[in-house]
């Protein structure tokens, strides 16, 4: 009788704590596999904001994806046009100070009621309230205007009528169904400060479920959009939380995840060497298409990397052929002396070849060490590393990232490899993010690695020379700056930038950011270490096949915004 | 002297362990003095396989592994050599005085020692690391050794509060001798094996010690450990990509070292612990 009981309570026990235990797996086995697109990459703790105008990180998929909340329209990467979301056409009018945005017909939310002109202004509006990720937007606008329920303008500030910001930024803000927002207002509370666990948007999907091991979508068969864009394919949309980029890499390796945005070493290995059904965008090197440029901010106000020939000695002792083969897993080409991406991507149309061989540099540690003899009049001490005429040496200097962002931490093991091997004392540190932070804001550093104005957009390469070259509204050393790190400052930037942004002549705009990517190249304020996908886009066709491909571009290889058209034209296998 | 050499070498387990201990050793001091590779040159490319040129490839940074294991290995004795230097020094300082003393010093003494007993040893190791700016491997070993010393304390402490009170030390204490003087001239000398086993397992332990903290990406700067080298690996996820010269090697190197030094100390412990010796 005692065992019995005992046995029971046991029983008992157990089951409960299986019971816990399972939650979560019981309704991941829910979905079933051939109906479920697993996506990797986005979400690496549980979930708590669904807020797309929260503070702090926001979790998968409002995180920039158009999932569950929309924007008017996508910048789509590879055409560099705008695909169309709740927005079917876009138009300049009044002398082009006004951009007019008008909504496709039949735009609801999830919940049934309109989606209208109204809800736009609202979410707009919420920017010039409240310190939301887009209130910078209102720098370059005067007003918005609701025309009728389907059309809104946005007035351009005159005195700053930059159309390529206010198309890019419009672009990437998420439209807030003001009847559900507005009452939160109503309750004095700010649309900041909830979590939003319980997001209801336009999108094509809705949340399922959540916890801590994964968050899941479930298509809405409502969806305004179908008549215009057709269904999605997954019935149902999953990211399985991840402790780490390795279990994440096996399990795509696996073809438990379908679609990964990580950096996954060696990729081609999966197919190469393991016959895997994964693919990249690109089936050969690089495999992925570029986004941004990781760079090497020098501190052009530290004693002998003041001296613009110090700095130029620097960038051809670079080895970034190696930094593409070792950091980059290939994902790169060997970095060019230029802010602009010269392959694959829009902006490669301002990139000159020319100057870059005039004005630029590459690797060639021989003409580092000609510069450092005989320009600079170094001269090599007892320990190999070179010291100026007026005696100073040239480092021990450090070069920083975060511990943790591996391909950079490899990046800079190579650029300080590269500069002792020419007679410059440069050193890594790794500090923990926050340290990092702190101290490239306040610009104290000798040598850090970031990447300047991150992001797809038409605004690009714009933002990218304003971030490293501007030094308007800039504080200094010492004070938070969240661009131009290094203070670096240039007479002629200023007026470059302004006019690139008022003007939309393809030819006078090539003009003017070829002039300021000599203004680099001259000065060398920051050095290109290599060209890094914005996002990594990866696939495991084990489950759904039809993903686009440079061969097959059908969707851009992207995740977010403008990624979403990926949905509609992948296959059940 | 002569006579506890012979006596150790009659140990099968010393024998083997110093031998292995010995070409560890050699590999990570010697070899790095006679090979003319550098091991930062990143010559090759990414995880290349070994090769006729590379004996053990190449790892993440294209750097031949073979010639970082070389100086890693050195590295980490290093490492192991200073973290048990001061962990013993520390260990037995404190231990003989609170053993010898009594009273309010030891209980003061032992307060503090288990205190840090009982506080996982990888969390102050974790602070200290991420405290101290611009690691170097001798830095890496007083981390380590400044963590680890407190159960050499206790076992110090209970030797010498056994031996103080022998007669040859009231002899000593009627002579006139300074409590310095007792516990280095009358203590210290019959605790010598005992010492001398402790620093070598905690020569063991700082190696792995420092492998842990390495991995975790607290390592040394600018310098290159078993531990720093099973980072990058990890980082690189060789084991998934199949780079397993990559990470074996340092595995292995870490294990053959532990493993040679474990076997002296039970070759010491067969020759110097009365019980196993009678046995």
């Amino acid at each position: 009788m005692v065992i019995s009981r005992r046995l029971v309570v046991l029983i008992a026990i157990v089951a409960l704590f299986v019971g816990l235990l399972g939650t979560g797996v019981v309704s991941a086995q829910r979905l079933a596999r051939e109906n479920t697109f697993y996506i990797a990459g986005h979400q690496w703790g549980p979930p708590t904001s669904f807020n797309p105008v929260g503070r702090g990180s926001v979790s998968w998929p409002i995180n920039n994806k158009l999932y569950i909340y929309e924007t008017l329209y996508a910048f789509n990467l590879v055409t560099g046009e705008l695909d169309p979301i709740l927005s079917e056409k876009q138009e300049w009018v009044e002398d082009d100070m006004v951009y007019r945005v008008t909504l496709f017909e039949g735009t609801r939310w999830q919940d049934g009621e309109p989606l209208t002109a109204e809800d736009v202004y609202y979410t707009l509006d919420l920017g010039r309230r409240y310190p939301v990720s887009y209130a910078a937007w209102w720098n370059y606008v005067d007003d918005v205007r609701v025309v009728d329920d389907r059309t809104i303008d946005v007035v351009l500030d005159p005195e700053k009528p930059h159309r390529t910001m206010i198309v890019q930024d419009l672009g990437t803000i998420r439209i807030l169904p003001k009847h559900i927002w507005q009452a939160i207002e109503d309750e004095g509370q700010s649309p900041q400060d909830v979590a939003n666990m319980e997001p209801v948007g336009s999108g094509p999907y809705k949340v399922l479920n959540y916890n801590p091991q994964q968050i899941t979508l479930v298509r809405d068969d409502n969806y305004w959009g179908q008549k215009y864009f057709g269904t999605p394919a997954p019935d149902y949309l999953a990211h399985p939380i991840f402790k780490s980029n390795d279990a994440g890499n096996l399990a795509l390796e696996r073809g438990q995840i379908d679609f990964s945005q990580q950096f996954v070493p060696e990729i081609w290995k999966m197919w190469e060497d393991k016959g895997l059904p994964v693919g990249t965008w690109y089936d050969d090197e690089p495999y992925y298409m570029p986004g941004s440029i990781p760079s090497l901010f020098i501190n052009v106000h530290r004693p002998a990397l003041d001296n613009v020939l110090v700095r130029r000695a620097i960038a051809y002792a670079i080895d970034y052929a190696k930094i593409a083969e070792t950091a980059m897993s290939r994902y790169s080409i060997p970095a060019r002396s230029s802010m602009i991406i010269p392959y694959s991507v829009p902006e490669q149309q301002y990139f000159s070849e020319a100057d870059a061989q005039k004005y630029g540099w590459e690797y060639d540690p021989a003409k580092a060490v000609d510069i450092l003899e005989n320009e600079l009049g170094a001269t090599k001490g007892n320990d190999g590393i070179y010291v100026l005429p007026d005696g100073t040496r040239l480092g021990p200097w450090t070069v920083t990232c975060p511990y943790g962002w591996t391909d950079w931490m490899t990046s800079l093991e190579v650029v300080a490899a590269s500069a002792r091997a020419v007679g410059i004392d440069i050193r890594t540190e790794f500090p923990d993010a926050p340290v990092w932070t702190d101290h490239l804001q306040a610009g104290d550093f000798d040598l850090t690695m970031n990447t300047p104005a991150g992001g797809q957009g038409p605004a690009l390469p714009w933002t990218r020379f304003r971030d490293v070259l501007d030094d308007r509204d800039i504080p200094p050393l010492g004070q938070t700056a969240y661009r131009n790190w290094n203070r670096f400052s240039h007479p002629d930037v200023a007026g470059l930038l302004d006019k690139a942004a008022f003007t939309s002549d393809e030819a006078a705009l090539t003009e003017i950011y070829q002039a300021l990517d000599r203004i680099v190249m001259e000065n060398i304020p920051v050095i290109a270490l290599e060209y890094r996908p914005w996002e990594f886009w990866e696939f495991n066709e084990t489950y759904w096949t039809g993903f686009p491909t440079s061969e097959n571009p059908t969707a851009p290889p992207q995740h977010n915004l403008a990624g979403v058209r990926l949905l509609y034209v992948i296959k059940k296998k | 002297m002569g006579e506890v050499i012979t006596l150790l070498f009659r140990s099968r387990r010393f024998i083997i362990g110093a031998a292995l201990f010995t070409l560890v050793l050699a590999f990570g001091v010697i070899g790095p003095r006679v090979t003319s590779k550098d091991p930062f040159l990143m010559a090759g490319g990414l995880f290349d396989p070994p090769s006729e040129g590379s004996m053990l490839g190449t790892d993440n940074l294209g750097r031949d592994v073979f010639t970082q294991l070389m100086y890693g290995t050195g590295t980490s004795l290093l490492i192991g050599f200073v973290a048990g230097i001061v962990a013993t020094v520390i260990g037995v300082a404190i231990g003989t005085l609170a053993g010898f003393k009594g009273g309010v010093i030891d209980e003061l003494l032992m307060g503090v020692t288990n205190i840090l007993i009982t506080i996982p040893s990888i969390v102050v190791l974790i602070l200290l690391s991420v405290a101290v700016k611009g690691r170097s491997a001798t830095t890496m070993g007083v981390i380590i050794g400044v963590t680890a010393w407190p159960w050499t304390a206790r076992a110090v402490r209970a030797q010498t509060s056994s031996l103080k009170t022998r007669e040859h030390v009231d002899l000593a204490r009627i002579s006139g001798y300074s409590t310095v003087e007792l516990i280095v001239k009358e203590i210290m000398p019959y605790m010598f094996s005992y010492i001398f086993m402790a620093f070598i397992l905690q020569f063991s332990g700082g190696i792995t010690n420092e492998a842990t903290l390495s991995m975790l990406g607290l390592g040394p700067y600018q310098t290159v450990s078993l531990g720093v080298m099973l980072h990058w690996a990890l980082l690189w996820e060789s084991v998934r990509t199949g780079a397993w010269w990559a990470f074996i090697p340092p595995v292995l190197f870490l294990a053959v070292t532990s493993f040679s030094l474990m076997l002296i100390n039970a070759g010491m412990d067969e020759v110097f612990n009365p019980r196993l010796r009678k046995s």
